[in-house]
């Protein structure tokens, strides 16, 4: 017999007691003498399972949670002991291997998260038994170019939420005649309630590091950095022991694998700046000076990190190269649809029955995601809208929810696909309130540098809380309107630009809400509601 | 050679140049508060945004380099509201204390508020940083109005090296600041006050001005600076005959816009009673020329500790000066050759003077013992 029990330790499942249940688990092993290897691994994305262990006996697995420490003992005993009387269905996810009994898990198309909560992120021989550094080894035979043009093929595009074509981008960078050439991750993921990025790396973090060497190959740089945000202690700790890893492995430092390739990387730590998300003020931040967004051109593959041909991609852009690689462009353009390839990695949160972190090809419809996957809204409430692309994004209301998950589709709404984040809000949520939450949000995180985006979003918020307070003046939604266009459109960084999507899209779509506010107010305490359910 | 075409006149350029100085220098007048022609742009103030045709959005016209062919609007409707939005957003966190204000007159704030005919905010009035230092002897800043331009930043940055100031804080509230708000005189501050200089608002102001008169009471005279040999031009305002206070002008030869501390701070001399105004011989010396009646003694004690008395000397005329110095120069060669004499002379005097002295040095004299302040 052979058995092994994974047990998700990842930021999320940790915040859900994981590290109690791995104790108790690793003492009843210990203390029943059984024949069984603990994989600590990363999140399944099954957040509202967490903490989340899985029982593979001869390539059988069984899915529970939550599993909490009382829970080990009658896990154990049903698995390799007297029976099952103590385990209760209620904690049972799945005992099919293809996950299809449990549709969050088994409806989802994994790509960039595959491995995530299979294999222990410190083990780079659990990532090798799986096709590890395989891709590297194909890209490194191909010329740079053929690996550009696959990226190219792939379709895909940038997940840090403008979705500009990645292969473009490379193509660009490439063709640059100064040197170096630097590649840098953008770890930095701000967006409140998101944490695609984070999984990723805490779950399989040298499928980030594959990504960005055959990148670097591709572009020709020969340093790279992963500015990683500040909040992410466990990642940043698990992607340093990966990259160490790899440089024994051979597949970062002089001489890649023998091919003659150069490149290693660094990881830099944010300060928690949402602003330092923004590819020019990450760069300055990398360079040691204040995070602040500077006008582009030129832009970074002219003159970015210290003044050198720079290319910056989101993790999840990166974490796909190496599957495109792999399996071949055709593949992954297959996925998506038309103009966009692939999958896309969403953390769904807010008033849904099952949130977590959820993988689905682009072309999906809004519908599927948040009611075959996500099981609608929680507690028997009717859904009012979903919130994408976090304070940058905007509402999309439930009447559009055929919806598919396309980067211009999604536009044509007035929301955005954003980097991931999706909040689910139910009918007891009033919009203006969402609104303020999140312009609060980037009032707060304005750099300050331009004037519609540090004064404009505080005027913005002023009429949103006189709203809510019942003290609304007749003036104010017109000027509210009025200020949305000069800061979207007179600000400097994107950050100002799409700060006012969450007001504009609850304008277009509730206004009845607006208008009701301004006769007498809003419900009051939502507020508070919303941020913990975000924030969770 | 690029052509390119500005609210329908064409126009030329060359490459790397940027859209604004291009119509600036054509005299199509965008507005702006953040650009300065010496420093690099940065795009914050967003007055100058202009519509470029094919461009999905407005875009920055002084970071935006000229392309070929390019069809530039910058007055559209849109584009216009937009500007007269965003003086309001500045006045509406900038107290208009315009009649009480020192800047007054020379404020790019109230030219723009003035252009869009904005008398007050239509917006929430909230003051985001009122912070006031009063903290050297040179000058004041007074952050509630500021506008965040950082032009101060970018000259203490680009042109002096110093890099004392930076932005500082988040969002509304943030603050162009010191270090850990330390004291100027703690910070890498070389109170050169070229930020003074240019800052378009009354958030940095010569401590010399406050209360002194109004822009327009005052008259400018431009001159050479005395202080070193570099030779910037220097422009003094004045009120009554006084000088009110000091700044380069943008057409200076040699220092552009820019000035060191000396230069614009350091003029106090030029009305202090202290100051010689006539030629002054000393006591023993006009009583032995028959000059006065009264007879002195040189006092044992350094003439150079304590407070120089002037009542130990006597007025003279220029031509009496001039005759006595060169009776007794000429004795002194006579008696004990020219090697005995030796001149020295001033970094403050003009390069004609020195180049005049030494030739006095060496010609008239006869030796070559001729220094030079500077060389102490
Ligand atoms: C205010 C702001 C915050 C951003 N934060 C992030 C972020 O946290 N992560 C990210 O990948 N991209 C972020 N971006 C987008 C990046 O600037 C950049 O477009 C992206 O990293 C490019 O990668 P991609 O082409 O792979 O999408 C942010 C942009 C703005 C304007
Ligand atoms: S839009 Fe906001 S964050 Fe971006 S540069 Fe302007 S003030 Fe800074
Ligand atoms: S102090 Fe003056 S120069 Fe500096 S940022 Fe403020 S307004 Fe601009």
């Amino acid at each position: 017999m052979s058995a092994i029990i994974r047990l998700g330790m990842s930021t999320s499942d940790i915040a859900a007691g994981a590290e109690a249940t791995f104790l108790a688990l690793q003492s009843a092993v210990r203390h029943r003498q059984l024949p069984v290897e603990i994989k600590r691994t990363g999140s399944l994305g099954a957040s509202h399972r967490e903490p989340v262990v899985d029982v593979e006996i001869d390539g059988q697995s069984t899915l529970y949670g939550p599993v909490t420490p009382e829970r080990v003992r009658p896990l154990l005993d049903q698995h390799f002991g007297s029976g099952g009387r103590g385990v209760s269905s209620d904690w049972l996810i799945s005992r099919r291997n293809d996950r299809s009994d449990y549709p969050f898990l088994g409806k989802q198309v994994k790509v960039t998260t595959r491995l995530c909560g299979l294999i222990d992120p410190y083990s780079l021989e659990d990532y090798l038994a799986h096709d590890g550094y395989e891709a590297l080894k194909k890209a490194l035979k191909m010329s740079p170019e053929e690996v550009v043009q696959a990226v190219l093929d792939s379709k895909l595009r940038g997940r840090g939420g403008a979705g500009f074509p990645t292969g473009i981008k490379w193509n660009l960078i490439r063709k640059s005649p100064n040197f170096p050439k630097y590649l840098i991750c953008n770890a930095d993921e701000g967006d409140p309630g998101a944490f695609m990025d984070r999984a990723t790396i805490e779950g399989d973090p040298h499928k980030l590091l594959e990504g960005m060497i055959i990148a670097a190959y591709a572009i020709g740089a020969s340093r790279g950095y992963i500015y990683a945000r500040a909040e992410y202690p466990l990642a940043v700790s698990i992607l340093r022991h990966a990259i160490n890893q790899a440089r024994e492995y051979g597949a970062l430092g002089k001489n890649i694998l023998g091919s003659g390739l150069d490149f290693d990387l660094t990881i830099k730590e944010g300060a928690g700046a949402f602003v330092c998300g923004e590819e020019t003020a990450l760069m300055h931040s990398i360079e040691g000076k204040r995070g602040m967004p500077t006008m582009r051109p030129p832009y970074p593959a002219q003159s970015g990190l210290w003044g050198y041909p720079s290319n910056i991609n989101n993790v999840e852009t990166l974490a796909s190269i190496s599957s495109i690689v792999l399996n071949g462009p055709d593949w992954f353009a297959g996925l998506g649809t038309d103009k966009s390839g692939g999958t896309k990695a969403f953390a769904l949160t807010g008033a849904i029955q099952r949130s977590g972190l959820v993988e689905v090809p682009i072309g999906t419809p809004l519908r599927e995601l948040i009611y075959d996957i996500g099981g609608g809204c929680a507690d028997g409430h009717d859904l009012k809208a979903v919130q994408m692309g976090g304070p940058s994004g905007g509402c999309i209301p439930a009447n559009l929810m055929d919806t598919i998950i396309d980067y211009d589709e999604l536009r044509a709404t007035g929301a955005i696909m954003g980097s991931g984040g999706m909040v689910v809000l139910d009918d007891t949520v009033s919009m203006v309130n969402m609104a303020h939450y999140f312009l609060s949000f980037t009032q707060d995180e304005s750099c300050g540098k331009c004037v519609p985006c540090r004064v404009g979003t505080r005027k913005m918020l002023n009429i949103l809380q006189r709203l809510l307070a019942g003290r609304g003046r007749m003036t104010d939604i017109d000027n509210l309107r009025r200020l949305c266009i000069t800061v979207g459109q007179g600000s400097l960084c994107g950050l100002g630009q799409t700060a006012p999507n969450p007001v504009l899209t609850t304008l277009r779509y509730f206004e009845d809400e607006y208008m009701a506010a301004l006769e007498g107010g809003a419900n009051g305490n939502v507020q508070a509601q919303l941020a913990a359910e975000v924030t969770a | 050679m690029i052509k390119l075409t500005i609210d329908g006149k064409t126009v030329h350029a060359n490459p790397g140049d940027h859209v604004l100085d291009v119509a600036l220098e054509n005299g199509i007048d965008i507005p702006h508060l953040c650009h300065h022609k010496d420093l690099f742009p940065s795009g914050s103030c967003r007055m100058c945004l202009v519509q470029v045709e094919g461009a999905p959005r407005p875009q920055t016209s002084c970071g935006m380099t000229v392309q070929d062919g390019m069809v530039i609007d910058t007055k559209t409707g849109a584009i216009e509201a937009m500007r007269r939005d965003i003086v309001d957003l500045f006045v509406s966190d900038h107290p208009l204390n315009c009649v009480i204000c020192d800047k007054n007159g020379s404020c790019d704030l109230q030219d723009n508020a003035y252009r869009y005919n904005i008398q007050e905010t239509s917006f929430d009035f909230e003051l985001s940083r009122p912070k006031y230092y009063d903290d050297n002897p040179f000058y004041v800043r007074d952050y509630q109005y500021c506008i965040m331009c950082g032009k101060c930043v970018r000259v203490c940055d680009e042109i002096v090296g110093a890099n004392a100031i930076d932005f500082s804080g988040r969002g509304f509230t943030s603050i162009i600041s010191t270090p850990f708000e330390v004291p100027l005189a703690e910070s890498d501050c070389v109170f050169c006050g070229n930020c003074v200089q240019i800052c378009p608002t009354a958030a940095l102001l010569p401590r010399s001005k406050i209360g002194k008169g109004r822009e327009w009471e005052m008259e400018r005279r431009q001159t050479i600076c005395g202080y070193c040999g570099v030779g910037c031009t220097v422009e003094y305002a004045l009120k009554d005959g006084k000088i009110i206070y000091a700044q380069g002008t943008p057409d200076g030869a040699v220092n552009g816009e820019f000035l060191c501390v000396k230069g614009r701070f350091g003029w106090d001399f030029n009305s202090s009673p202290d100051r010689l105004t006539e030629p002054l011989i000393r006591k023993d010396l006009a009583y032995e020329l028959g000059l006065t009646d009264e007879p002195w003694e040189m006092p044992k004690t350094s003439a150079l500790k304590g407070k120089p008395k002037l009542g130990n000397f006597i007025p003279v005329s220029w031509e009496q000066a001039i005759d006595i110095t060169a009776t007794k120069l000429a004795g002194i060669v006579q008696k004990h050759g020219p090697d005995a004499v030796v001149g020295l002379t001033s970094a403050r005097c003009t390069n004609e003077e020195n180049y005049l002295f030494q030739k006095f040095m060496r010609a008239g004299v006869g030796t070559n013992n001729v220094d030079h302040c500077a060389r102490l």
